[in-house]
């Protein structure tokens, strides 16, 4: 009977492969346990059904999922972990796509609102980016993403040009020329720099540096793009060097000991072999510290002067006026209607902007692994 | 109090009330076996109306912006505590309570108010004369409990007449209106833009100033410097707020904000840290490098001093709410205010009540004259 089954199974593709495969496993388990797991995820899912339909019943099959549970872990321990561990993690897969949709979904009427009418056909959300006024009170009532979506460059460029030439050089030293000591100690020292609450940086860049730049550049009050910047970049610094400094003492020890026996010197080495090698894996590192820099907010927020309006000239580093982060946490406590919606849809804009450069930094990452084929 | 931020309406406020409406809810409880007998009746005036004994519990509903004022009222005066106490009643070796002098009393908190309306002492703590309940709804809600005697005090932020539709005539008819403090803003500058001859301006300046036609100190008066113009989030209550009383519309266009922020510590720190700033906050945020300005509206200046004539802590000065307590007029009381209310209402219209209930929330005082003609509308003491 079995044996018949298999053949046609192995027959008919991976379909009736899996069907067979799963009989298997119902005849070779014990029925016990299968009840137990089988109670367990029908409860699991009414409960996941309860909770999406908001019913204040959720609680009795979740409470029913949760004593199932702990008979299981108590009689039929190897399956129920296996069963849990396997809902742990579509439950986190879940819970991810379930705020992303909701994201998406919260910023449609503000994306219907800003219509724009191009060669007569109306395209949503167009006129979120085509003009640049932002005003959410007096009309017309605008909701421009370019100011923020203008600031937000700014801070990550100049986030950039402070964070990537001192974290690369930085981790080069670290890497490359300092003695072991030195860098048994610096390394892990840089990397608890990394945990510093953003709100502390914010609060040292409100109180001291901004009314500084403001007396010194003579802007009218405090809040700019370039001091805002060079704080993110500050704060990325850490996360840059630290996976920089992994990748450049990723690479071979024998590529190195190759070239300097061809007689160059050490920091010719470094340029032409070890930077080279590495160079995906650092690209990785600056990659990974423009996405703190982008999605940074309490210090940003402190910072900036919370009035969404392009600088002028657009180059004008010298005020700083709103980034998508800022927008959204200096606006969420106060808005509502359309203005709300307006804040997610700085949100979904972050959301896609990050997700497309960790993207980026795993495609590096991975083109790094093969390239060298050591461990990252 | 609270945690010391916005006094428009901020998120903090509200946290502010989440926290402390917990401690209202527990004292509810407590109260409820009292209560239920009598919370019917605004007339326990003589006291002894019901089962329990005692005065009846007062009861109050309503605005959540009076809440905090109501509701801290409300926890001081059912805590009775002792002269001795130094923290909430009386003074001691560690420090006393704003406005003692006035009062020096061997008596306990709510037995010093209670007893100038003759009720009884109990000269214990936590055992007032009679306890009180605040409850948290809206204006509206707490206007409507006050017309039905549902409860004996009505807190509003808005004026009962805008809150059910009344004319002046039958809301005069119906209840007695008690301010017990304000919310408002007052008009800030840089030190720097004070000290050099910019203490006042008119309403109009304001307005050019926020609407960018203003946009150096030189044009009103002051050195010559940029104006840097700190506006509040936009969309808040205190930012609609401004609009509507200093700009003309809700939403009247502010192109001249150069910076907007969320809360008063924000506001002040950007003040005192920006030479050639201006700013509207709340009043207990302002300090040396942080001053009021006068603001001259329509006519009349109103000046940064309690005692002035016309002071920017009056209801007309344009940035400013009255925050009402309604007590509602019956055969019982003609005058509208029984004992049990009077006594109570009494206690915030002291140094002690304005300082401890009102300026402590980040409410604005009432100017000394206010005090005075609102005292006035309490009934005799006994």
């Amino acid at each position: 009977m079995t044996r018949t089954s298999n053949e046609t199974g192995a027959g008919t593709g991976p379909l009736a492969q899996r069907r067979r495969r799963f009989r298997d496993f119902v005849d070779e388990t014990d029925p016990g346990a299968l009840a137990t797991v089988g109670v367990m995820a029908v409860s699991l899912l009414s409960a996941l059904a309860g909770f999406l339909a908001v019913s204040p019943l959720t609680i009795i099959p979740f409470a029913v999922f949760l004593v199932s549970a702990g008979y299981g872990w108590l009689r039929h321990q190897g399956l129920t972990a296996r069963v849990l561990t396997f809902s742990m993690m579509v439950s986190t897969v879940l819970i991810l796509l379930l705020i992303t949709v909701f994201i998406f979904v919260e910023s449609i009427p503000v994306i219907r609102y800003e219509s724009a009418t191009v060669f007569g056909v109306s395209i949503p959300g167009l006129r979120l980016f085509t003009q640049t006024q932002w005003d959410a009170v007096s009309p017309p009532i605008r909701y421009s993403m370019v100011p923020m979506i203008h600031g937000t460059v700014m801070v990550t460029a100049i986030a950039t040009a402070v964070a990537a030439p001192l974290g690369v050089a930085a981790a080069l030293f670290l890497s490359e020329i300092a003695p072991p000591t030195v860098r048994e100690v610096v390394k892990p020292g840089v990397e608890i720099l990394a945990g510093i609450p953003s709100i502390v940086y914010g609060f040292i860049g409100f109180t001291i540096l901004s009314p500084w730049a403001a007396d010194q550049f003579q802007t009218v009050g405090q809040g700019s793009y370039l001091f805002v910047g060079i704080v993110v970049g500050l704060m990325a610094l850490p996360t840059v060097v630290s996976v920089a400094e992994d990748a450049l003492s990723s690479v071979p020890e024998s590529m190195k000991s190759g070239s300097l026996a061809m007689g160059t010197t050490d920091w010719q080495t470094m340029t032409s072999i070890t930077l080279p090698a590495a160079f995906s894996g650092v690209s990785a590192a600056v990659l990974l510290g423009v996405g703190r820099a982008i999605g940074e907010t309490m210090a940003a927020t402190v910072m900036l002067r919370g009035v969404p309006q392009l600088t002028k000239p657009l180059y004008n580093a010298f005020y700083g006026q709103a980034t998508l982060t800022s927008l959204i946490a200096n606006n969420y406590g106060e808005a509502d209607g359309l203005q709300m919606d307006a804040l997610f849809v700085a949100g979904v804009i972050l959301f896609i902007t990050v997700l497309l450069i960790s993207i980026g930094a795993q495609y590096i990452e991975w083109r790094m692994h093969r390239k060298l084929g050591g461990d990252v | 109090m609270s945690d010391g931020t916005t006094s428009g309406t901020g998120v903090s406020r509200r946290k502010f009330l989440v926290s402390s409406g917990a401690i209202g809810a527990a004292g509810l409880a407590g109260c409820t076996s009292n209560g239920q007998n009598n919370s019917g009746g605004g007339d326990g005036g003589d006291g002894g109306d019901g089962g329990s004994g005692g005065p009846a519990l007062l009861t109050a509903e309503g605005s959540s912006t009076v809440y905090p004022i109501s509701n801290k009222g409300s926890s001081y005066w059912n805590a009775n505590a002792p002269p001795s106490d130094g923290e909430y009643w009386g003074s001691n070796d560690e420090g006393q309570v704003p406005g003692w002098n006035e009062i020096q009393t061997d008596d306990n908190l709510a037995d010093y108010f209670a007893a100038k309306y003759g009720f009884e002492k109990t000269g214990q703590r936590s055992n007032p004369p009679y306890n009180t309940t605040v409850s948290l709804s809206h204006s509206g809600t707490g206007c409507k409990a006050v017309r039905d005697e549902l409860v004996d005090i009505g807190n509003s932020s808005g004026p009962i007449t805008a809150e059910l539709g009344w004319s002046e005539e039958k809301a005069n008819e119906e209840v007695v209106d008690h301010v017990v403090g304000r919310d408002g803003q007052p008009v800030v500058v840089s030190s720097d833009i004070y000290d050099n001859g910019v203490q006042q301006l008119t309403g109009e300046q304001v307005r050019k100033i926020y609407q960018d036609e203003i946009t150096n100190w030189s044009e009103v008066g002051g050195p010559d410097q940029e104006i840097f113009c700190i506006g509040r989030a936009e969309g808040s209550g205190t930012d609609t707020a401004f609009r509507l009383n200093m700009l003309g519309s809700a939403d009247a266009p502010m192109p001249g904000v150069d910076s907007r922020f969320g809360q008063n510590q924000q506001v002040a720190e950007a003040v005192s840290n920006n030479d050639g700033a201006i700013a509207y906050m709340a009043l207990a945020f302002t300090s040396e490098s942080v001053q009021p300005i006068g603001i001259e509206f329509e006519g009349t200046l109103y000046q940064p001093d309690k005692d002035a004539e016309n002071t920017i802590f009056d209801s007309s000065y344009p940035l400013n709410r009255d925050l009402h307590m309604y007590t509602k007029i019956t055969e019982d009381t003609p005058s509208g205010t029984d004992k049990r209310e009077g006594a109570f209402l009494n206690m915030f219209l002291t140094n002690f009540g304005q300082t401890v209930f009102v300026e402590q929330n980040n409410y604005i005082p009432l100017p000394t004259s206010d005090i005075k003609s609102e005292a006035d509308k309490l009934p005799e003491k006994a």
